[in-house]
């Protein structure tokens, strides 16, 4: 038996021995190594040889290392896959053991169901407009048809600094404001923010909250136009089956006006307690814009027409998170906030 | 507004159409239904009073009764004494819930059986009244009670205020009527007129001083009237109502006004003071500075120069449009009585109503403002009446004072416009119809135009907008089909992200470090800021609800402090909340100008009451307000040393981004913590996103380094005073171009550093974009390095 044969066996044998890839490795390096491996140093003293010798055991060291090499891969492949077939056991770890909290901290409820409203809206086409809080006598109530001695000019009661100054009762003054801003047509645009009204503390209102106004002035807009936008607007919000009804009502800004209802999301209309058996969840208010107002914004009646429409954040806050005390998005208790 | 049902049966024919929908009518109609109130009395049953005797063995004052149900006797206790023999009463049967909600059941009293309930007036919900058993003026025994009472049903009705007209049971019929096609029952204007002699102008004298304050006043003069209770159906509507009856007259003056929305009084003549005419007078006239007077309601009232009164030649005796006075009211002795029905202005009504603090049915209508031509229909209805049911003689041709006579509002619509504006096709002689239902008049002129009159009691109708809401609401906007507007437009403004959206980055960099969002109030209490000392720019509103609530704030901060001071008392120690929010700041000099509105981002932190918690707390939010700022696009910002109210003296930096000041972060000064009684220390960054939104750039790709850097460590060891951001300046000033980056990594005191100095480590990375450096040539920058920072901060090396 040649040498390299003798060193073969050899190598296989401890190679089929062999547990780990660590030993595959030393056995590599102990016949394989570039210096001192045994298969090298087969060859070492090839050059001395007859060329017909050094033939055969180049031939033969090449064969040996090839021989090695595969036994090799092939233990590797063996220990893996045997390894493989064990780690269902071996490295079981207990799966419903919780996660470490990543102590994460929550976006407001009211901003994130603000951004979803801006988000349906701007869908549309329309385009946040922003305004200030504190706001002029004329531009809160005067140029909205809300005169000194109108009767229901009681469902504003403010919060005043003097008697020109006050905090705004509604978004409707960056409306006028928007008009004044944008001049020419068409003017699509959605006015969140904050405002305040002097109601005592209760768990239905607040003397402060926050809504957002829409307004459309365009040539030849209708009142299904309004209707279309507020059930594309509650549609997108609350699911495709919901239903969005128009009953008349009164606001001095409007002309004709409403009050808008979406259909109760729990009996589908029907009547159940929580909408109190009506089928209906009163929303917000709407109308198309009164001739007066477009003037006071600067935009001829005679040419061109408007719907716009209000609503509470946090009313539809409540309904879509079953919030039942308003009160609780303004306390800031983190037990709450960071259930959202 | 609380309607009865069977009182609308009276001007409208409801056959077929119940309680339920005729609020559903009403309601489409615009005229909400907030709730609806049904009381069943189909199952009691009148019964005849045989016999009454007191409980022989009861402690209590009970009586015995047997009671005639027609095909039986029964035998029924009650507590009451009033059920005599002889007497109509509602029998409850045992298994009967009374409408109050109470289930009758069989009983036994003291060895008595009690078969069935007597019922009050307030256990049938007719009434307040739970003295004694309700005596019915007719019936017979064994009926359902229904055939002498009929069921009630209310309804409350939300009525908006343009439709003052609405707010009695005419105006409603009307409008059902004209939701249902239905004929109205009855003339708005009623004919009856007095006929006695003399005419009634003669018998009292009416001036009105205030015209703008009082359009119309008109007197009518009954005498002979017999004052006393009024009939059962009256006293059942009234209550229905919710109105207490009086007396027949009194009762007949709240019926009106519950039926034609004008509000009445009556006046005892005799009891009106006369003037030199020898007649009783009235005069509607401003009071005068301290006259007073004494109230239906028994309270003395103080009146003042800015209210409407009634006087009469020497005092005033009624609050006009609000209350009448105790000495001139009518009562059991009063025989002849002056009707008054005026017209005064809304917003003088309600001021004084506000002033005296009563808000009375009265005042509730003419605050919206009444038309004149109304107060005649009601006088004449309420004279009707009052002849009617209380005998009285009513003189012809009152005393009408009426300055400003009721202008007639024409309206021109081009009826186009219907369709245009409702965006559904609405047939002209469906529109015209529903118009007249109304009460309008509508006259085509030739050129197609409809020129509208709109009936005397509708001022609210005064543009094409008003007439086209008429028809869509009778109409019916469920059949307006919901369109998206859609048109070829050659102007458009491009979209831009609004700043709440943009600002989201900073949200999502806050909730990932743990931050949780607030919203707070913006009104605070003025004294909280002024003990803060941060009231110098505070806007103190003047009819604050509350003082905890008086003030705008100027500073995000205090509110936060409240807010970890609440969940600190729920429990939770460690707190981490933000908001964004506008502060308000007044003008310096100039309180009536409109304030600034900076919106701020202010974030608030607890840590350990440890000095050196605060210091790593403090570098920690620096990291968040760093990532804030980055994810925002907004350049790197510098923090330079700083003092401002609320933080710290030695742990306060301005945050300042391309030279503008942003605003303060630091470490909150003590004083804070312990005026809202926190213990620890806190973290707080109060800063303008405006100007951070302005700076904001889009971020650019730079290439990735072809070539490996070195990095070096560097332990700087200086006086403690010598600032970080100092030495790194020098490092990048001596480093030259292959300075990549410098960046402090900690700070140490200890034993290897002398007192008074600190050791600042910092990481130096080096790299040129065209080759490898080596390490002679970064030994050599090193070297530069430490020799500047050698010189110009005495630093020496560990």
């Amino acid at each position: 038996m040649s040498a390299s044969t003798e060193l073969t066996k050899e190598a296989l044998g401890a190679i089929a021995k062999a547990h780990s890839d660590s030993e595959l490795e030393t056995i590599a390096l102990d016949y394989l190594g570039r210096k001192s491996g045994q298969v090298t140093r087969l060859l070492s003293g090839i050059g001395q040889l007859e060329p017909k010798k050094r033939a055969a055991l180049g031939q033969a060291a090449n064969e040996a290392k090839r021989t090695i090499e595969g036994a090799l891969a092939a233990r590797r492949a063996e220990l893996e896959g045997a390894r493989l077939a064990d780690i269902a056991e071996t490295e079981a770890i207990d799966i419903t053991f919780p996660g470490a909290p990543l102590g994460r901290g929550h976006i407001h409820v009211l901003t994130q169901v603000q951004r979803q409203i801006e988000t349906v809206l701007e869908n549309l086409g329309y385009q946040v407009e922003l305004g200030p809080e504190v706001e002029t006598e004329w531009y809160n109530f005067e140029a909205l048809n809300i005169s000194a001695g109108h009767p229901a000019r009681e469902n504003w009661d403010s919060f005043y600094f003097t008697p020109e100054l006050l905090l705004r009762a509604h978004t409707s003054p960056v409306q006028i404001r928007a008009m004044q801003r944008i001049k020419e047509p068409p003017i699509y645009i959605i006015t969140p923010g904050r405002c305040y009204r002097r109601d005592a503390p209760e768990a239905t209102r607040l003397p402060y909250f926050s809504q957002v106004e829409g307004l459309a002035v365009d040539r030849g807009l209708t009142v299904g136009d309004m209707k279309g936008t507020l059930l594309f607007m509650i549609q997108s919000l609350y699911g495709k089956e919901r239903k969005v009804r128009v009953r008349p009502s009164y606001f001095p800004f409007t002309e004709p006006s409403f009050e808008f209802d979406v259909s109760c999301g729990i009996c589908g209309g029907s009547g159940c307690k929580s909408c109190r058996h009506k089928g209906w969840l009163e929303v917000g208010g709407c109308g198309m814009v009164h001739p007066q107002v477009l003037r006071n914004g600067g935009i001829d009646p005679e040419h061109w027409n408007g719907y716009a429409w209000g609503f509470g954040i946090e009313r539809m806050a409540m309904s879509k998170h079953n919030v039942d005390d308003i009160r609780l998005f303004y306390e800031s208790d983190l037990r709450f906030l960071d259930q959202f | 507004m609380r309607v009865s049902y069977e009182w609308l049966s009276d001007f409208v024919n409801l056959d077929g159409i119940g309680p339920k929908d005729a609020s559903e009518v009403l309601t489409r109609l615009g005229l909400e239904v907030e709730s609806l109130n049904v009381i069943d009395l189909s199952e009691i049953v009148v019964g005849k009073v045989l016999e009454q005797i007191p409980h022989p063995k009861s402690r209590n004052p009970l009586w015995v009764h047997q009671v005639d149900l027609g095909d039986r006797v029964e035998q029924i206790i009650a507590g009451a004494p009033n059920a005599i023999p002889g007497s109509l009463v509602p029998v409850a049967l045992p298994g009967t819930t009374v409408p109050n909600g109470k289930l009758v059941k069989d009983l036994n009293i003291a060895g008595y059986k009690a078969s069935g309930m007597l019922c009050s007036a307030e256990e049938l919900l007719l009434g307040d009244d739970h003295s004694g058993i309700l005596i019915l003026e007719a019936g017979k025994p064994g009926d359902s009670l229904e055939s002498v009472i009929p069921s009630q049903a209310t309804m409350d009705i939300e009525v908006t205020s343009n439709r003052p007209d609405c707010m009695g049971h005419l105006g409603v019929a009307r409008e059902l009527a004209a939701g249902l096609d239905r004929p109205l029952k009855g003339d708005f204007m009623p004919a009856f007129t007095g006929t006695a002699d003399p005419p009634g102008r003669d018998l009292v004298e009416v001036s009105i001083d205030e015209p703008d304050l009082c359009s119309r006043y008109i007197g009518g003069v009954i005498k002979g009237v017999k004052v006393g209770p009024s009939p059962g159906w009256l006293q059942r509507r009234l209550r229905a109502c919710g109105v207490r009856p009086i007396n027949n007259v009194v009762d007949i003056t709240n019926y009106v006004l519950l039926e034609y929305a004008q509000p009445l009084h009556v006046f005892d003549v005799k009891k009106l003071g006369q003037g030199e005419g020898g007649l009783p007078e009235i005069h509607v006239r401003r009071a005068k500075a301290g006259e007073r007077l004494r109230c239906l309601d028994g309270i003395e009232r103080e009146l003042t120069a800015e209210m409407l009164v009634i006087a009469d030649a020497e005092k005033p005796v009624a609050i006009a449009g609000v209350i009448g006075g105790e000495d001139s009211a009518v009562t059991e002795a009063t025989t002849d009585i002056l009707l008054e029905a005026a017209t005064f202005s809304g917003p003088s009504v309600r001021q004084t109503a506000r002033e005296v603090g009563l808000r009375t049915e009265a005042s509730a209508r003419f605050e919206k403002g009444l038309p004149a031509e109304l107060a005649l229909a009601g006088a004449r209805r309420a004279a009707s009446l009052i002849a009617e049911l209380a005998g009285g003689t009513v003189h012809r041709e009152w005393a009408d004072v009426y300055p400003r006579p009721q202008e007639p509002v024409r309206v021109r619509l081009r009826p186009a416009r219907v369709d245009e504006v409702l965006g559904v096709h609405v047939p002209l002689e469906e529109a015209e119809s529903i118009l007249k239902r109304l009460n309008f008049h509508v006259r085509a002129l030739e050129d197609g135009e409809w020129d509208v009159l709109p009936p005397v009691f509708r001022l609210d109708v005064t543009i094409p907008e008003d007439l086209v809401e008429e028809v869509g609401r009778v109409y019916g906007y469920d059949r307006v089909p919901p369109t998206l507007p859609g048109r070829r437009h050659d102007r458009w403004n491009p979209s831009v992200p609004s700043l709440g959206r943009r600002l989201d980055a900073a949200r999502e960099v806050l909730a990932g470090a743990g931050f949780t969002e607030t919203w707070n109030p913006a009104l605070v209490s003025g004294r909280a800021l002024e003990n803060l000392r941060v009231a110098a720019h505070a806007m103190r509103v003047s009819n604050a609800l509350s003082d905890d609530m008086d003030t705008l704030r100027t500073s995000l901060v205090p509110s936060l402090v409240d807010v970890v001071a609440l969940n600190r008392d729920r429990g939770r120690s460690e707190v981490r909340v933000y908001e964004i929010a506008s502060v308000f700041l007044a003008p310096v000099g100039d309180k009536t100008g409109q304030p600034e509105e900076p919106l701020r981002l202010c974030a608030v932190a607890t840590c350990g009451a440890e000095a050196d918690s605060g210091r790593k707390a403090f570098y920690a939010m620096k990291s968040v307000l760093d990532a804030c700022l980055a994810d925002l696009g907004a350049p790197i910002c510098t923090y330079q040393r700083a003092s401002a109210e609320l933080f710290h003296p030695g742990r306060c930096a301005a945050v300042v981004i391309e030279g503008r000041q942003l605003g303060y972060m630091g470490e909150l000064h003590p004083s804070v913590l312990a005026a809202a009684k926190l213990e620890g220390r806190m973290i707080a960054v109060e800063i303008d996103v405006e100007p951070v939104i302005e700076a904001a750039q889009i971020p650019r790709a730079r290439p990735l380094p072809r070539f490996p850097a070195i990095e070096r460590d560097l332990a700087v060891v200086v006086e403690d005073h010598v600032a970080a951001a100092a030495l790194q300046a020098a490092i990048a000033e001596a480093a030259g171009e292959f300075l990549e980056q410098a960046r402090a990594f900690d700070e140490y005191h200890g034993p290897q550093v002398p007192d008074g100095h600190k050791s600042i480590a910092f990481t130096l990375t080096f790299r040129s974009p065209e080759r490898t450096l080596t390490d002679a040539e970064v030994d050599k920058v090193m070297a530069d390095i430490r020799l500047s920072l050698e010189k110009r901060h005495r630093a020496r090396f560990r």
